[in-house]
């Protein structure tokens, strides 16, 4: 068996003595890149960096880190990889990455997400109300967090699906005061409620509800799953913990009820966050912080931009991606939920996007002015 | 946070509070008289107790590193007698609630009286902190009842100033209303809508789109921005000074204003004038984005990036190496004549752009122009301001002024007080 199918068949998500296996799948899959990539190969020479050269986790570091805009502004695929399916990250900030997965890396993504599911008791064979708080599955929209979304509705057997954005006349609108209709009334059900999708949506319907005084007991066994990031509702981003009681008070939802979600297209890893809400570092994945001028990787505890390893992809060549994240890499011991490895703390994004500047206002309008 | 008639409220209050103001601000306006001289003089305290240090913490926290003459240009604005200039040009003599005859035709004659306009509704960007209470300083001078939604990016000083200057004047709380509501609760921002009689648009097109849609029908929009400015090089291609000035301006505002230098046109035809402009250049914008470099670990951690991704490109698609290119500024050397945002952060783009086609090559961005920094001879200057001017520019400047702050500086070609009144008649 291979070393990338060994990594995903551990039988412990969150083992802390794969260092071995997670170097030899790297080391596999960076070869075959070499291989059958040529922008890989390319990029690889360019930084004076061999296949070989991978023997320890310290070596990962040198690897070239592509960053998710390269992803975003050019298809990079290696051939030889058989069938493959693509998928598109969301785009928030203008271009979308497109990546393609492999069938080897889908069944590993598969192993993955089984495991992991099993882990933090979100698999259930109770059947379940969805409502998912982002878009509607739709032959147009090839979007990771759309198909993830979908995806985690067979976590639990599906009575039905709801969706807050709907597709009509070429886009998603919202369509929140139905769903918040379709709550009360399930609230009167014995069929457990699951919300998965967007924080910022789910947080906008919660603290719809709150202001409109409305608030339900849904069934035992409800759920909130969050996935998606908070996107360009960044800066209305809440403190966590308004949410979580929020949540409490409105849908009569435990904080132990709800599970968070952290991944990109670029790297396609469930990290799925503790009883702390801690997102913790897979089996499947590595994490260095980088420093945001020099891009030297950084210790424990210093913030910096989320560099993400892993080789579970071989159709593109996601082996070591900058995500335009910034985060904080803590040790295990800053957690005590049992998991004994570092976890990751997503504290912003890089960048000032946020704050829309006339000027860059006016650059949209040039661009859409004919000459 | 709520801010409603002089109290703070939490944000949950907001459908509450939107439930009763209509009817508070009718009152106001049936019953109240804001008079210009009572904000001038709270504005005026507010400025000095700022000088006096009492907010220090307060500013320390937001204000971006060595912007302390931004802050001192903003207080000096606020002296008596600089508002009072204001009002004056602005107005053209004219305050608030004066009356004027008009000649006889007929044996009839208007007395024509300026008014407020009424009450406005403040749509306001996030670019630059203190703005969001800047257009509702602008709109009490003018005695309107103001209703301000913040932008998402506020990070909490514009309630925090409102709220002191309401304590310095209590007259001026009925007048006040300030609303953190999301962009996307359209229900609530089209109540505050249909409240006002004109709405003042700061930010984006994207925001400008949206308001037209939930605008009432015969709203007046006023709207500001979005805009792109430039400099101007003719003939003092290498005066270090001027170059020296231009390059602290873009590097203090991070290019993030209107004002902002995006692109510098050189009146040459030469790529070699342009090699040579950039070789002395960037030396000087190195200089200055290290003197102010960005203290913002986000901004530092967009640009590193955005480094790192064309770095890769070049090994990959066997691009030409970035020359003008350090950790803190680039420069760009474009061949295309037309303005174009850069990528903001000291990153600016220089183009060749002659006298001759000047006019032309600008009136292709004749709907976004606003400043122009105006680096020449003396013995030229008068003719390019006109050609710039005449191009569409509204704001011609000495290098380092781009972004300064002038008594009775029209916005974006236009007084701002003007359009916050209205002129009214009574036959007499």
């Amino acid at each position: 068996m291979d070393a990338r199918r060994k990594l995903f068949r551990l039988k412990d998500a969150y083992s802390d003595n794969g260092d071995l296996l997670f170097v030899n799948a790297m080391k596999e899959i960076c070869k075959f890149e070499y291989e059958h990539c040529q922008e890989y190969a390319e990029l690889c020479r360019a930084v004076s960096f061999k296949p070989d050269d991978i023997v320890d986790m310290d070596s990962l570091a040198l690897l070239p880190v592509i960053p998710t805009l390269l992803f975003k502004k050019h298809t990079i695929n290696a051939h030889g990889c058989g069938l493959k399916i693509t998928s598109t990250s969301s785009g928030t900030h203008g271009n979308a990455s497109v990546i393609s997965f492999d069938l080897g890396g889908l069944l590993c993504g598969l192993n993955m997400v089984l495991r992991l599911c099993r882990r933090h008791k979100v698999l259930s064979a109770r059947p379940v109300r969805y409502i998912v708080m982002g878009n509607k599955m739709h032959k147009d929209n090839k979007t990771a967090v759309t198909k993830t979304a979908f995806g985690a509705t067979f976590f639990a057997p599906a009575l039905s699906r709801r969706y807050a954005l709907k597709y009509s006349n070429g886009k998603y609108s919202a369509d929140l005061s139905d769903i918040i209709q379709e709550v009360i009334q399930y609230s009167h059900g014995k069929a457990p409620v699951r919300f998965m999708g967007f924080p910022s949506y789910t947080y906008f319907m919660l603290s719809t509800m709150a202001q409109k005084n409305i608030s339900v007991r849904l069934p035992k066994g409800s759920m909130i799953l969050l996935a998606g990031g908070w996107k360009q509702f960044y800066t209305q981003q809440v403190d966590k913990a308004e949410l979580y009681t929020l949540a409490k008070n409105v849908l009569g939802i435990e904080e132990s009820m709800i599970t968070e979600f952290y991944g990109a297209v670029e790297h396609p890893i469930m990290y799925t966050d503790c009883k702390n809400h801690h997102f913790h570092v897979p089996a499947y994945s590595r994490v260095f912080i980088r420093d945001v001028d020099t891009l030297k990787p950084l210790g424990f505890n210093q913030i910096g931009i989320v560099n993400l390893l892993t080789p579970m992809v071989k159709s593109t060549p996601l082996l070591s991606v900058m995500t335009d994240d910034l985060g904080i890499l803590h040790p295990p011991c800053e957690c005590d939920c049992g998991i004994n490895t570092p976890f990751l703390e997503i504290i912003g994004r890089c960048g000032l996007q946020d704050i829309k500047t006339c000027a860059a206002g006016a650059a949209e309008i040039l661009k859409k002015t004919e000459f | 946070m709520i801010l409603a008639n002089g109290k703070i409220n939490d944000s949950s209050k907001q459908n509450e509070v939107l439930s009763t103001i209509e009817d508070e601000i009718n009152l106001t306006r049936q019953t109240l008289t804001l008079k210009s001289d009572i904000v001038i003089r709270a504005l005026n305290q507010l400025a000095k107790k700022v000088e006096n240090g009492e907010y220090n913490q307060l500013i320390t926290s937001v204000l971006p590193v060595n912007a302390e003459n931004y802050l001192s240009q903003a207080l000096n604005m606020l002296s008596l007698e600089n508002l009072e200039s204001k009002m004056h040009y602005e107005l053209n003599g004219y305050q608030p609630y004066s009356e004027f005859l008009t000649p006889q035709t007929n044996g009839k004659r208007l007395n024509n009286q300026v008014l407020p306009l009424g009450t406005l509704f403040h749509i306001a960007a996030g670019n630059v902190d203190g703005l969001p209470s800047y257009s509702v300083a602008e709109g009490l001078l003018c005695g309107n009842v103001n209703i301000l939604k913040l932008p998402q990016a506020d990070n909490g000083i514009t309630i925090k100033i409102l709220h002191e200057l309401i304590e310095l004047e209590p007259q001026l709380a009925p007048f006040v209303y300030v609303f953190d509501t999301p962009s996307e609760d359209v229900t609530a921002m089209k109540k505050m809508a249909e409240m006002c009689d004109g709405i003042v648009l700061w930010g984006s097109e994207t925001a400008e789109l949206a308001v037209r849609k939930m605008a009432p029908v015969g709203v007046k929009l006023i709207e500001w921005g979005p805009k792109l400015s430039f400099a101007y090089i003719s003939g003092n291609f290498n005066c270090d000074s001027d170059l020296t000035k231009l390059a602290e301006h873009i590097a203090l505002t991070k290019q993030l204003f209107c004002s902002s230098c995006q692109n510098i046109l050189l009146d040459t035809n030469s790529d070699d004038v342009v090699k040579s402009f950039c070789d002395r250049f960037f030396p000087i914008l190195n200089c200055a984005a290290e003197k102010y470099c960005s203290t913002s670990i986000g901004s530092r951690a967009e640009n590193t990036l955005k480094k790192h991704c064309e770095q890769f490109e070049n090994y990959i698609y066997h691009t030409k190496p970035l020359p003008y290119n350090s950790t803190n500024c680039s420069i760009t050397i474009s061949q295309s004549p037309n303005l174009e945002l850069s990528k903001l952060f000291c990153n600016v783009i220089v183009k060749k752009v002659p006298q001759k086609t000047l006019l032309g090559t600008l009136r292709k961005s004749k709907h976004v122009l606003q400043t122009a920094a105006l680096i020449c001879p003396d013995s030229q200057r008068e003719l390019l301001a006109d050609l710039l001017t005449r191009s569409g520019v509204t704001k011609v400047t000495f290098s380092g002024d781009m972004s300064a702050a002038f008594i009775a500086e029209p916005h974006d070609g236009e007084y701002s007080l003007r359009r916050y009144t209205r002129i009214v008649s009574i036959e007499e």
